[in-house]
């Protein structure tokens, strides 16, 4: 008999069905069916869901606009997006470590302000030049957050706290302690936020002139690539990345195969750690210069998305944080030309959040499907042949 | 004095029915981290409800305020079902499954009351004001001295929370259905083998866990701000858990940690008063809940019992 929707069945397990290649095709397939849930959500709210998305390629710097102001083209855009995308790739970068151990860091945003404000308050006030102040940054911003994450692996492993709570209460610490500092110290009566740093302190050149162009240059771009390929190579060569995945699939099978648990634990939580400082310094002293007190920066909790989406791989988080970006990017100047509302953005993250979430059922149903349609050919094949 | 238990009744009482709600989700055996986004979903339903149904009410008519109740309440437990979906049948890890229903609770509710209130009210913003929410002085006992204070300028939705957390109580620890849900969170397999179904008591909990936290979000925002914004979402599901947790997964400990996280509060918002402080040590005092869960966590995670198939994605398979 042929099964129920035979073709659709057919195509799924077609496109979905390659073991090898599923990381990426149903990632890919995530993303189609949220666009195609936002295509629907434009059209509910009257617009032209094609017009729509492509505002957003125009506000990221992937696709030109109609005209741009002076020193400003499509360049200038791209060179934001990979602004904003570079702490995005660290803050992912850091969910997806600790998820491969079996720790879920929901403490990013924590860290994030936490190494920012250290790395702010000691430098980015300094009249330090830039080669001396920048690197400091960057060790600062390593060094608060490994610290960090490394205290709370300690508490899950000596204290068998709950590190989705500990950290969740970090957060809050952090941000309130931070924010009173800031408003006793270094408010700036204007913005009502932080005093903003030396330029020289920058990790991002703000305004960076370029032939005609200004653009903004994020300096540990390369360093975050650079980051990826080691994080790839340590996870899948290295007797200490496998350790880690082990005790992240089944940690009392890895303690009887002799894997020292504690450590590997507090380990993997300082890297993650170290990953959400660099996060930090750059976001907080990169693509901005200053603090907005009391507020946990929303980066820290997209991306746990982007690490979902990205399947906890360094190289998925690379591509899924380009991606979320360019929503989020996009989405200004979609909001701006199409009067859709600012916070569709963080609603499309939503959508493609739920439906990456729903990627174990969706490979279990294609493997489902797939049985399924080797059943009937089997049987088609003994019809014909018996 | 009397300020600090007025203020810490009117905040922890809130935070108890959500780690109620909590405590049911749990007890069935599903990780609840969407506490946070379910409570801020229902103040939304309710929010909402007023919004619409106000102008039929005379000024001052508290009928508006109980409506709201009921629509957070059913709104909560509408919401929770994404995430029974999400862990039951579609087998999602529930951590994940927690925290993508908070990020989008945040995102829909910021985008539909700003989308409804340009479309149907004719105004931009991301708010929802809701009336003052009338206060009770009981007769005769509130004149007690200190005790006193527990029934002085009472909230009403203090007396429901009271009725329900006593019924939730009832339910979960003296009747089969509670015994079941509990059945399903340690041990599933014996459940099914006895004949019950665990998905539907499952479904069961954590959709009253979604009621309970959608009760308890709406009271938040008539307590705190008379209104509905996305600041409804100020980490108040995050600390019902570590309360639930500090207390260990049962109710009437789970009360005396929500009271504590309660005091705590109010305490270091009279210390800030009485001292003469500038407003900004307002977020020192703002962080003495979540340091306090810390430090307790710290101390009693050790000895803590989690339902024993917390978390764990059933399947009928595996032995």
């Amino acid at each position: 008999m042929k099964p129920k929707n035979y073709f659709i069945k057919k195509v799924m397990v077609k496109t979905l069905g390659q073991e090898k290649s599923q990381g990426i095709t149903i990632a890919l397939f995530c993303i189609i069916l949220s666009l195609l849930a936002g295509a629907l959500l434009l059209l509910a709210l009257g617009k032209n869901p094609l017009s729509a998305y492509r505002s957003i390629l125009q506000g990221a710097g992937l696709w030109a606009k109609p005209r741009y102001a002076g020193h400003r083209s499509m360049l200038t855009d791209f060179m934001s997006l990979l602004d904003y995308t570079t702490p995005m790739l660290f803050a992912s970068l850091s969910v997806a470590v600790a998820l491969k151990c079996g720790l879920f860091n929901i403490g990013v945003p924590g860290m994030m302000i936490f190494s920012g404000f250290l790395a702010t308050i000691t430098v980015g006030y300094s009249t330090l030049p830039g080669w001396v102040a920048r690197p400091l940054v960057v060790l600062i911003g390593l060094a608060s957050g490994s610290l960090l994450g490394a205290f709370i692996g300690l508490l899950k492993h000596k204290f068998n706290t709950n590190e989705v709570v500990s950290s969740i209460m970090l957060n809050y610490i952090i941000s309130y302690v931070t924010s009173f500092f800031i408003q006793t110290d270094f408010i700036d009566p204007l913005t009502r936020q932080s005093l903003k740093i030396n330029d020289a302190t920058r990790l991002t050149l703000n305004d960076a002139v370029l032939g005609n162009l200004k653009m903004d240059i994020p300096l540990l771009l390369p360093v975050g690539l650079i980051i990826v390929a080691a994080l790839g190579f340590m996870l899948n060569q290295t007797r200490y990345g496998f350790d880690l995945k082990a005790v992240g699939m089944n940690s009392r099978a890895s303690r009887y195969a002799g894997v020292t648990i504690g450590r590997t634990r507090i380990l993997s939580m300082g890297l993650s750690g170290a990953l959400a400082g660099l996060a930090g310094v750059t976001y907080f002293m990169g693509t901005f210069a200053s603090i907005q007190p009391a507020v946990l920066p929303g980066t820290g909790f997209d991306a746990i998305a982007v690490a979902l989406l990205g399947n906890s791989s360094p190289p998925g988080c690379l591509l899924a944080s380009l991606l979320v970006t360019v929503i989020n990017n996009g989405t200004t100047y979609m909001s701006s030309r199409m009067g859709v509302l600012r916070e569709i953005a963080s609603l499309l993250t939503g959508i493609l959040l739920l439906i990456s979430a729903c990627r174990v059922f969706i490979q279990v149903l294609v493997q489902k499907y797939k049985q399924e349609l080797e059943n009937y050919y089997q049987t088609r094949k003994e019809a014909i042949h018996g | 004095m009397d300020n600090i238990i007025i203020n810490g009744m009117a905040f922890s009482m809130p935070l108890f029915i959500i780690a109620v709600g909590g405590i049911y989700s749990e007890s069935s055996g599903i990780t609840n981290l969407a506490l946070e986004g379910l409570l801020g979903f229902g103040a939304f339903c309710g929010g909402l409800t007023v919004a619409v149904i106000e102008h039929l009410f005379p000024a001052g008519s508290a009928l508006p305020m109980y409506i709201a109740l009921f629509a957070a309440t059913v709104g909560g437990a509408a919401y929770a079902v994404l995430h029974g979906v999400l862990c039951i049948t579609f087998k999602a890890n529930q951590v994940i499954s927690g925290v993508v229903i908070n990020i989008l609770s945040l995102a829909l509710t910021a985008f539909l009351a700003n989308q409804i209130n340009t479309a149907v009210f004719g105004k931009t913003s991301n708010k929802f004001l809701l009336a003052v929410s009338p206060r009770i002085d009981i007769p005769v006992v509130s004149k007690i001295p200190l005790a006193g204070a527990f029934f002085t300028s009472v909230y009403p939705f203090e007396f429901i929370i009271i009725v329900v957390a006593v019924m939730a109580w009832y339910v979960l620890y003296k009747t089969p259905a509670g015994l079941r849900i509990r059945a399903c969170g340690d041990n599933p397999h014996a459940v099914d083998a006895a004949g019950g179904n665990v998905a539907a008591i499952r479904y069961g909990a954590v959709i009253t866990s979604g009621a309970l936290s959608g009760l308890g979000g709406i009271c938040f925002a008539y307590s705190i701000s008379s209104n509905f914004s996305p600041s409804i979402f100020m980490g108040f599901g995050y600390l019902s858990i570590a309360a639930f947790i500090f207390g260990n997964w049962k109710i009437l400990p789970t009360l005396a940690t929500c009271l504590l996280f309660g005091f705590a509060r109010s305490g270091g918002y009279a210390l800030v008063t009485k001292l003469e402080l500038p407003g900004s040590y307002s977020d020192l005092v703002l962080t003495m809940p979540y340091v306090l869960t810390l430090v307790l966590l710290i101390f009693f995670s050790k000895t803590n019992h989690p339902p024993r198939a917390l978390g764990e994605i059933y399947d009928k398979g595996k032995r």
